[in-house]
């Protein structure tokens, strides 16, 4: 086996080496082709799960939420959750909110909204709602008849053509909110939200305490309780923690949440690439195939020669083996260096998706890992079949070339 | 140290047919110089191809040393081809990716020996067949003789019990030839080495012991001769 390893090797070496280097060209840019196309759309796709993971995260979930258990609307005691939780190590921060249903009317148009009660001050730690305000300002502590209001249903934001909206309501315009207990409130819109995000975009926010009144809550009531960690990975160290702190309600990841909630879109995008994974791994076999195919057809003779001398057969197969792994290992590092090429392109002119939302392409070192080793078992399968059919071939068959 | 008895080769079956050889007897002896020669379809090509291993007979037998090789598995034949045969093809076999030392020292790779070891046998039958200096140039860098000669070489460089040549000469103008044939000449007397030769040359059989004669698939006439 030695000898067939050192005779494969050279016969591969002296092929590479004083073989036409043109073809030799052409088929790494092939098979670079191939590699890219393995690794980029999954990468593309990988961005668009971050960016929407991400709006999750800093918008209705944070890193962990905490909702009520059974049947219950509110977290009872939501302060007292609230100081467990701070307590527990790897909470950076935390803050209650409170969600109920209502409806937003400004000069006889109206939508339904989600509106959320919050802490503002709190939610500077927690959130990004209070850097995204694209009109007006953020709401105060002590702001109360105030409301700012998602740039969607506003009827100023990308989106607003899809959605019900209430018609270029600037910050300073009055609106009423009907809520579903039927209580209703005329507020001042303090100003404009805009994150580029449905759920942030069609919602709308007032201060805690509104929701509080307007429900008559006591005892420090709420729908979530929002936590930021320290260290981005340690969610489910941290679940745990708080459960062990004595919070009895329900405590979910964002990845939980995520899960649920874009489930269904991240299973069409994984769907897609799984079918884009599928296809590009049929496509670069065959073509990994036929170009080593092709090339083991031209070498035809050559193989009747080798073993017309006494080289062994296995010694040929083994040598295709190393000239299809070692075109496919150029193939890979011409690609690679394509692949990070555009991956730092589209760092920084990132795709426009849906006219706001900034999609940077992920680079997954599993995907790459994953992409490179298939691509090699590849090469040896492509390298090693067409040979071992060729050299399992009558002598003088090959030599003539039929 | 070879004997074929009653060889034969069909290509086809039934009445469609074609017989290359029909039934072919005879024995060399260690250290001759033969030539099978006879005219185009006569079977001598197909002949020398089953004695190098190349191709398999219909029918008949044909032992090498005592040993029946032409049952031989592959395997077995495969390293029967690498050790004990050299063969030298009418339009050279070289591997044109191959420099002149590769294409003899691949097959004392394979044989087992040190990379160094198969490079000084290579060069060392290189320069038997007057070839010396010339080791690093590719195929296509050499003249036909020159070709021929660096199969030679890739043929002797293993010492093979015997060495069978297809047509040596067939592309070589007569300079070259008379080069090639030297080279055998020298190879038979010098070293002993067995050679069977196939050529339709009548000036070719001045450098052999002995000339089998092939027509139409049989073997018609078999005579020493003396060598010029």
């Amino acid at each position: 086996m030695i000898n067939d390893i050192r005779v494969g090797s050279l016969i591969a070496y002296c092929s590479v080496k004083r073989g036409n280097k043109k073809t030799l060209m052409f088929i790494v840019f092939v098979l670079s082709l191939i590699f890219m196309n393995l690794v980029f759309l999954p990468s593309m796709i990988g961005g668009m799960t971050v960016l929407f993971t991400g709006m999750m995260q800093d918008y209705p979930y944070g890193d962990i939420v905490i909702e009520p258990s059974g049947d219950n609307t509110y977290i009872n005691n939501a302060d007292n959750v609230l100081q467990k939780v701070r307590a527990v190590e790897g909470v950076r921060a935390a803050t209650k909110r409170l969600d109920v249903g209502a409806s937003i009317e400004h000069k006889q148009k109206v939508v339904g909204v989600t509106v959320t009660g919050l802490l503002p001050t709190e939610e500077r730690e927690v959130s990004r709602y209070p850097y995204i305000i694209s009109e007006g300002d953020f709401l105060g502590d002590l702001s109360r008849d105030e409301i700012i209001i998602g740039a969607m249903i506003a009827g100023t934001g990308f989106g607003s053509e899809i959605y019900d909206n209430l018609g270029e309501v600037r910050p300073g315009s009055l609106v009423d909110v009907t809520y579903s207990n039927g209580v209703k409130r005329t507020y001042k819109v303090k100003g404009i939200m805009e994150g580029t995000f449905e759920l942030v975009d069609l919602n709308a926010l007032v201060n805690y305490k509104e929701i509080e009144e307007v429900y008559g809550l006591e005892e420090s009531k709420a729908t979530s309780v929002v936590v930021r960690v320290d260290k981005q990975g340690s969610e489910e160290q941290i679940q745990d923690k708080i459960r062990e702190a004595g919070v009895n309600e329900q405590v979910f990841t964002w990845a939980d949440k995520s899960e649920t909630l874009i489930k269904q879109a991240m299973q069409s995008m994984g769907a897609i690439d799984v079918m884009s994974k599928f296809v590009s791994l049929v496509v670069g076999a065959a073509l990994v195939l036929i170009i080593i195919y092709i090339n083991v057809l031209n070498r035809k003779k050559e193989i009747g020669i080798l073993k017309a001398v006494g080289i062994t057969p296995r010694s040929i197969v083994l040598s295709y083996a190393f000239l299809s792994m070692f075109y496919v290992s150029l193939g890979i590092f011409t690609g690679l260096i394509l692949y990070l090429t555009l991956m730092f392109y589209f760092q920084a002119n990132p795709v426009t998706f849906y006219e706001t939302m900034e999609i940077r392409p992920q680079i997954d070192p599993v995907l790459l890992i994953e992409s490179i080793v298939t691509m090699l078992t590849l090469s040896v399968i492509a390298g090693i079949l067409p040979a071992w059919s060729v050299s399992r071939e009558s002598i003088l068959k090959a030599i003539w070339g039929r | 140290m070879i004997i074929v008895k009653d060889l034969k080769r069909y290509y086809g079956t039934g009445e469609t047919a074609v017989k290359a050889l029909k039934g072919v007897s005879f024995e060399i002896k260690k250290g001759e110089f033969v030539a099978i020669m006879g005219a185009s379809g006569s079977g001598k090509t197909t002949l020398l191809r089953i004695l190098a291993l190349l191709d398999d007979a219909t029918d008949g037998e044909y032992t090498i040393r005592g040993l029946q090789v032409s049952s031989l598995p592959e395997a077995e034949r495969s390293y029967y081809r690498l050790t004990q045969v050299g063969y030298v093809f009418q339009d050279y076999a070289l591997i044109n990716e191959m420099s002149a030392a590769e294409n003899v020292y691949v097959l004392s790779m394979m044989e087992g020996k040190s990379r160094k070891k198969s490079y000084e046998t290579a060069l060392e039958a290189l320069d038997k067949v007057g070839l010396k200096g010339k080791h690093k140039r590719i195929p296509d860098e050499l003249s036909g003789g020159e070709k021929q000669r660096v199969a030679i070489a890739r043929a002797i460089a293993k010492k093979p019990d015997i060495l069978f040549a297809d047509e040596p000469c067939a592309n070589l103008d007569t300079n070259n030839s008379k080069q090639v044939l030297d080279v055998f000449k020298e190879l038979n007397e010098k070293y002993g080495q067995t050679i069977v030769m196939v050529t339709h040359e009548p000036w070719h059989t001045e450098y052999v012991d002995r000339v089998i004669t092939l027509e139409d698939g049989n073997l018609v006439s078999d005579e020493k001769k003396q060598k010029g």
